[in-house]
């Protein structure tokens, strides 16, 4: 019994103990819920950009062994590199190109779709169709459809009498351009059209409500009312766009896999071509698109305000 | 609890950086059987020709005849082959032996042995001597070449008949008369066909400027992809055929294997070809005639070579076993299995004499007699693969308005390739 007492006597410090540990798990808070998603994190995003920027900076043989120190050879190498100044015309072109349009298309048939109509439901289903597609799927399709020889968009724009023989579209970055930015627009659209029409069904009916009250026409309510409660939805749209339209890789790569030579690349297909001829300038490449992508970023939360509820 | 998610993490993070290096290690295990690893290029193209079927195959003879050697056979698609090996070379995990398409650039980086050191002498005598030599870096052979294949000019004998072409072109003037006759008798078929896309720009660039005295090298080595003879050979393509419409729209953009595919749908009346069109035209009931390459005034003697290669990496430190494997892959039953499993030329003497007395393969025999006095790409430059990489990607549009600005700027990327060195 006594025993017991002194081993009972011997508690306090142990006590004392698991006290300090409750006490130190309370001062670590949320880390250990968040620690494994920080963990992920740190390992598939932040550890990938340390190892993309050092190669950026490394001697890279082309039978893969590293060589040592390149300092900034590799960044000089690629603002020497006689096309890349089209390239980033190009990407610029093509990034504010197919957002934009899509943006527009996506506001027209978000609209559409929030109107009742019959059949409404089976065409909402079937806007899904090129979404759920995969991308790099509906861009070799459409490379087939316009095939030289076997494409049946050739074949029936031939019938109709829309051209006289059958085109080599994808070959001349003149009408390849086209084809691929609407390709790239025809895969955006669902996604953007899903969030502008949900953003679409937040607005209160009373506001509308109110705008025929007061005599407001249809274009008038739109603009004034639709537009401005619209627009939190419209720019998570629009950068979510600018992000994946910028890093579009499938739809140029399945269609002309960025030829002849670079001249219907983007700044990521110009970096996945140099791969083939040197990793350390291929990842300077890489480096470069992600600083353009955050400033990018950047730049347009800055000029639209985003964090701004109103206008 | 602190402490406990700390290890926790750091056994995460140490699992994850150890999948990522992999294995590594000499191969030997504890009763003293030691494992080659040999990696291997698979020319099949569905489950029952893959080459797996035969490295398998001969892995299994070659160690019951030497039962101290186990060798794991990892047989990669021609697509990541490159990309996977270069993993390799990176985590320091380097096969024995390595089947692939090039090895000039190893040997930049000091990994292969010469293949003096393992092949037998025997076996080094029996390669075919043009092939031996364009193994070699600076008067060394390293690369052990495997497979070959040789160009020809394939043309379409019926759509040459409409046309009222007698005899197949020997000369660029004659291409050009023949085209604009088959432009006239059959409007849809395409006169000449000239894959300049990157698949394979290097090639069909080479044949050409082959037949105007020009190339990628002169004699001392050094490129002169940008040399007169280059220029002008582009120049004429641009004026002669790709103007006037007698090739594809865009040749630049137009791979081989589209080439290949029209011509044996009966859609190209002629094109540069490899033996492996043979198989391709007769599934297209094509009756094709094979003739040599065509030059500027006359039809050459030479031709465009193409060979595979074997190479043996020291890091693991196996020349015995390696020279055991290679004299055993290299005796003519097995190449002379491998070849005829694909339709490949032979790189070996005794298999080439097999091959060409024994009457089974007469549509290769043109190709048979081409083969010794076959030309290669700058193979033994250690440069080669980067400059290659290069032409495949921009080499095409010398076609368009500019030869001389486009092989030029070519010229430069490749001495500044030499100058990295």
């Amino acid at each position: 019994m006594s025993s017991k007492v002194t081993a009972g006597g011997r508690r306090p410090p142990r006590t004392g103990r698991s006290g300090t540990r409750r006490s130190g798990l309370g001062r670590l808070g949320p880390l250990p819920w968040i620690g494994p998603a920080v963990l992920l994190i740190v390992v598939v995003v932040l550890w990938p950009v340390y190892e993309m920027v050092r190669t950026s900076f490394l001697k890279i043989s082309v039978s893969g062994f590293v060589r040592g120190w390149a300092g900034l050879d590799k960044y000089r190498q690629l603002f020497d590199e006689p096309g890349l100044g089209s390239v980033i015309t190009a990407t610029v072109v093509w990034t504010v190109g197919v957002v934009a349009l899509t943006m527009v298309l996506s506001l027209a048939l978000a609209q559409l779709f929030d109107q009742r109509f019959p059949g409404r439901r089976v065409t909402r289903w079937a806007l899904i169709a090129p979404w759920a597609a995969s991308v790099l799927m509906t861009a070799i399709g459409f490379k087939w459809m316009l095939d030289r020889t076997a494409g049946v968009l050739n074949t029936v724009m031939t019938d109709l009498g829309i051209i006289d023989t059958p085109r080599d579209w994808l070959g001349d970055p003149a009408t390849a351009w086209p084809w691929m930015m609407f390709v790239a627009v025809f895969v955006s659209l669902p996604f953007t059209t899903y969030t502008l029409l949900a953003g679409l069904q937040t607005v209160p009916g009373e506001v509308y409500e109110a705008a025929r009250v007061d005599g407001a026409g249809v274009w008038q309510t739109y603009r004034r009312i639709t537009l401005p409660l619209l627009r939190p939805a419209f720019l998570v749209g629009v950068v979510i766009n600018l992000i994946n339209v910028f890093n579009s890789f499938p739809v140029i790569w399945g269609m002309t896999r960025g030829g002849p030579d670079s001249d219907t690349a983007t700044t990521t297909v110009f970096m996945y071509q140099l791969k083939s001829s040197d990793i350390g300038e291929s990842a300077a490449m890489s480096v470069v698109n992600f600083a353009l992508v955050v400033v990018m970023v950047a730049a347009f939360l800055k000029v639209s305000r985003w964090n701004q509820e109103e206008v | 609890m602190k402490k406990r998610t700390l290890v926790l993490a750091a056994c995460t993070a140490g699992a994850l950086v150890l999948t990522a290096c992999g294995g590594g290690g000499s191969g030997e295990s504890a009763d003293g059987t030691l494992t080659l690893k040999l990696v291997a290029a698979d020319y099949g193209d569905k489950a029952s020709n893959s080459s797996t079927v035969y490295w398998e195959d001969l892995a299994e003879r070659f160690e019951k005849a030497n039962p101290k050697i186990k060798v794991d056979v990892q047989v990669v698609n021609w697509n990541d082959i490159d990309t996977q090996v270069k993993t390799m070379i990176q985590s320091g995990n380097m096969p024995d032996v390595l089947q692939t398409g090039g090895y000039a650039d190893k040997v930049a980086d000091d990994l292969l042995y010469k293949a003096e050191d393992v092949l037998s002498p025997a076996t080094r005598d029996n390669l075919v001597d043009t092939f031996a030599r364009a193994g070699e870096v600076d008067g060394v052979q390293y690369g052990i070449p495997f497979v070959s294949s040789a160009r020809a000019l394939f043309y379409n004998k019926k759509i040459f008949a409409d046309a009222g072409v007698t005899e197949p072109p020997k000369s660029w003037d004659d291409i050009k008369s023949a085209a604009e006759r088959i432009r006239e008798s059959a409007p849809d078929v395409i006169p000449y066909a000239l894959p300049l896309g990157p698949e394979e720009a290097q090639g069909e660039s080479l044949i050409w400027e082959l037949g105007n005295g020009g190339g990628y090298t002169d004699a001392d080595g050094k490129y002169t992809l940008d040399s007169d003879a280059n220029v002008e050979t582009f120049e004429w393509l641009r004026a002669n055929l790709v103007e006037p419409g007698l090739t594809y729209g865009n040749p630049a953009a137009t791979d081989r294997k589209t080439a290949f595919a029209d011509f044996a749908a009966g859609k190209a009346g002629m094109l540069n070809g490899h033996p492996s069109l043979i198989q391709m035209s007769k599934d297209g009931n094509v009756d094709y005639g094979v003739a040599p390459i065509p030059g500027k005034d006359a039809a050459l003697d030479s031709t465009l070579g193409v060979a595979d290669w074997m190479m043996a990496f020291k890091d693991r430190g196996h020349q015995e076993e390696i020279r055991k494997f290679l004299d055993f892959a290299y005796s003519k039953e097995n190449t002379l299995k491998f070849d005829e499993m694909y339709n490949l030329m032979p790189v070996t003497e005794d298999t080439l004499r097999e091959m060409t007395s024994s009457g089974k393969h007469k549509d290769l025999e043109p190709f048979f007699e081409l083969l010794p006095k076959a030309s290669f790409y700058p193979l033994g430059d250690t440069t080669w693969d980067a400059v290659s990489a290069e032409i495949k990607k921009s080499g095409g549009t010398a076609v368009g308005e500019d030869p001389a600005k486009v092989l030029g700027d070519l010229q430069k990327k490749a001495e500044q390739a030499t100058a990295d060195q």
